[in-house]
């Protein structure tokens, strides 16, 4: 790992030059964003060895399996999405929803995890989803190469905080993400935790510009935390997955979107406070 | 333009603003351009032509109504071509919150009706304006007017114990086939301007600055069709979407004695202190089936809403404004007793204390599945007893006629705040009358 982090840091000193009148200094971004880009890769990593396992069920057509595989292998998809959506080709191959298609699920290029949805939790069967699986196991093969390769620009992993939580305000709180599966929660909580990470990185050079900016930021995230809480699987254990997005009251629902949106909104500051271009 | 009659014809493009002198080239090419620039032709390009894209002008921008005041504005104010009502969900977990809220809301709809500039930012910040009217806000006729639904009276803010009498969630009537998502709301804003781009404009501004507080619930959007000013300086009501006038019967705004008993709330209504120069807000979304309505026989049309559609007249004839007589058409052979204007106000005894201030839009949100428009009637009215102006009025018009060709699917039944003074916000005597009783 120490020589791979070498080369990235190497890599991530190409943002020395975009940097003009910041307050924080260019170099001082250098470890955040290798130690982001490390935090990816070991996502993609995982990502990638739980889709074979998803897929494998699928290929087999164990459909149980296949069920309750389907969401704790999204999670590593949504922490690193901002990453993820640079190569704009393999997340619509790997991610796009029914709605971003004309024909919706009967369109034949809509594939990757929602087509797979559709098949396993509205049709109940394996039955077709081979070829579906076959492409998503490809597809995730060639997007950790490519990320592998992939100079992180500095903006786009600092925009990424705020970026995550624009995805839950747009899809995640309205429970139309994970439609027929109803395992919104996993998402929610992968972009949180992908946001929150971005957080964590760049907090101390944050707080030496505005503490109090600080204290909000991590005032909400608990919020959402804590709320998301309550439909833990297992009562405290965050790792036991989540129940599924119906069974979120309504006065829920609108704890979530408060903190959420003020998310979205302070951490859309976040690049500017930092100094980014 | 004298600024641009320095040009020497070394430099051709000095002074020019370069975009605007492109476009303005057309497909004439840089080439030619620089020959009539050197030959003189100058003068011609420094009046512009209209370009398919200029906004259109209008002189009412800076048109602009006192927000301070005993009571809101958008009420009695004469209502504008552009309205919206936009709810919301309070999201704010208590009464800090909440007075935080409508502390940003007073802030905000003060700057939004007034007009003004804004703080320009460091570029590498999102700026905080739209920019959709462009760096300087034009109040453009604005109004913001701040309601308040029966659910906020719950158990949230501890304010159960001031919530104003007939305060209630709006209940389905017989025609009505409401949609959960279209229907009531903790808070209601009534946005009333010149131009629908005003209007939005103050609707996202809203939403940028309570993040965390407000989450809009539903809104809809209206027009007022516009006329031409007649030249006897007379005026008519505005037409609904059905064809005839809307607001005929309404009570005179300007008549100050009038509105403190239709409109305004104040010591005979037996209501809490702190709600005196308030209102009711009754918001109806009413969808029209305007194909059928089109394809009704004229003298139908007129006999189910019991007046003329071209004049507006009462069915015994006169113009718009000439009172409706029923003391000698007992049995409806002229005005139908089933007719909608005679069920809403049959003008007996009594009848007066069912008035209401109506301030309808028209709205036009898309198409139905079967291929119809949906279109029909933002309703609003206001009134100083919610019970005896539109439940009661509402209630008589049940199964009525006109009740094949209209549908009521939204809405819902909202305090308007007292006024507010400079130094204070909208809804401080609210909060206080709870404190006192806490």
């Amino acid at each position: 790992m120490s020589n791979l982090r070498t080369v990235i840091t190497a890599a991530a000193f190409g943002l020395v030059a975009m940097q003009a009148q910041a307050a924080v200094a260019p170099q001082d971004l250098v470890n955040p964003i290798t130690d982001y880009k490390l935090y990816v890769l070991d996502n993609l990593e995982q990502f990638s060895s739980h889709t074979r396992e998803f897929t494998d069920a699928i290929k087999v057509g164990d459909l149980q399996r296949a069920q309750q595989l389907y969401a704790p292998t999204r999670v590593y998809y949504e922490r690193i999405e901002p990453i993820a959506e640079l190569f704009a080709d393999l997340d619509a191959s790997i991610d796009a929803r029914e709605d971003d298609y004309e024909h919706g699920v009967q369109d034949p290029t809509f594939t990757g995890f929602h087509r797979l949805e559709y098949g396993l939790f509205h049709e109940h069967s394996t039955t077709g989803l081979g070829d579906y699986a076959e492409r998503l196991m490809s597809d995730v093969e060639t997007l950790e190469q490519s990320v592998q390769n992939l100079t992180f620009p500095p903006e786009k992993v600092v925009g990424g905080a705020a970026a995550l939580m624009e995805e839950v305000a747009a899809t995640k709180v309205s429970g139309e993400e994970d439609r027929y599966s109803h395992t919104d929660l996993w998402d929610f909580q992968g972009n949180l935790d992908g946001s929150k990470k971005i957080f964590e990185l760049v907090k101390p050079l944050a707080a030496q510009e505005d503490p109090a900016f600080v204290a909000r930021i991590e005032e909400n995230f608990t919020a959402i935390e804590n709320t998301l809480a309550h439909y833990y699987l297992i009562e405290g254990d965050a790792s036991s997955g989540f129940e599924s997005y119906d069974k979120v009251s309504e006065r829920d629902r609108r704890a979530l979107v408060g903190p959420v949106t003020v998310l979205a909104e302070e951490l859309s500051t976040l690049r500017g406070l930092l100094g980014l271009n | 333009m004298s600024d641009r009659d320095d040009l020497s014809p070394g430099c051709p493009f000095s002074g020019l603003n370069r975009r605007r002198f492109l476009q303005g080239l057309g497909a004439a090419g840089i080439g030619a351009a620089a020959t009539a620039l050197s030959s003189g032709a100058l003068a011609d390009q420094q009046v512009r032509a209209a370009e398919v894209t200029d906004a259109p002008s209008s002189s009412a921008t800076h048109q602009s109504h006192p927000f301070y005041g005993v009571q809101q504005q958008g009420i009695v104010t004469p209502r504008p071509a552009v309205g919206m009502l936009a709810s919301f969900d309070v999201l704010v977990a208590d009464r800090q919150g909440l007075e935080r809220l409508l502390r940003t809301l007073t802030e905000r709809i003060a700057f939004l009706t007034q007009g003004g500039t804004y703080e320009q930012r460091d570029p590498r910040y999102p700026p905080v304006d739209s920019g959709i009217l462009g760096p300087s806000i034009d109040p453009d006729g604005l109004t913001i007017t701040l309601s308040v639904g029966a659910s906020l009276f719950d158990d949230r803010f501890g304010l159960g114990a001031v919530k104003p009498r007939h305060l209630q969630r709006m209940v389905a009537f017989s025609n009505d086939a409401l949609d959960a998502d279209r229907c009531h709301g903790d808070i209601s804003l009534q946005f009333c301007a010149n131009t629908e781009g005003t209007t939005i404009h103050a609707l996202r501004d809203i939403i940028k600055n309570t993040p965390g507080m407000l989450m809009l619930r539903w809104k809809q959007e209206g027009t007022v069709p516009v006329m031409a000013p007649r030249s006897d300086g007379s005026t008519e009501s505005a037409r609904n979407y059905l064809g005839f006038r809307d607001g005929t019967a309404n009570p005179p705004a300007d008549n100050s004695g009038l509105m403190q008993n239709v409109v305004w709330v104040d010591a005979s209504n037996q209501e809490p202190e702190w709600a005196r120069n308030g209102s009711y807000q009754a918001v109806r979304i009413i969808r029209n089936f305007v194909e059928r309505w089109d394809r009704t026989p004229l003298q139908e049309q007129e006999a189910i809403f019991g007046r003329r559609r071209d004049s507006g007249a009462p069915m015994h004839g006169g113009i718009e404004h000439d009172l409706p007589v029923y003391d000698n058409d007992p049995d409806g052979k002229v005005t139908p007793l089933d007719s909608h204007i005679r069920l809403a106000n049959p003008r007996t005894r009594g009848s007066e204390r069912n008035l209401i201030l109506r301030r309808p839009f028209n709205y036009s949100n898309g198409v139905e599945a079967n291929g119809q428009l949906d279109m029909g009637l933002l309703f609003i009215a206001y009134q100083a007893d919610l019970e005896a102006g539109f439940i009661t009025v509402q209630k008589r018009l049940d199964g009525e006629p006109l009740e094949e060709y209209i549908k009521p699917v939204g809405g819902g039944y909202f305090f308007t705040l007292p006024g507010v003074q400079a130094g204070d916000y909208l809804g401080s005597s609210m909060l206080a009358a709870s404190q006192r009783h806490s």
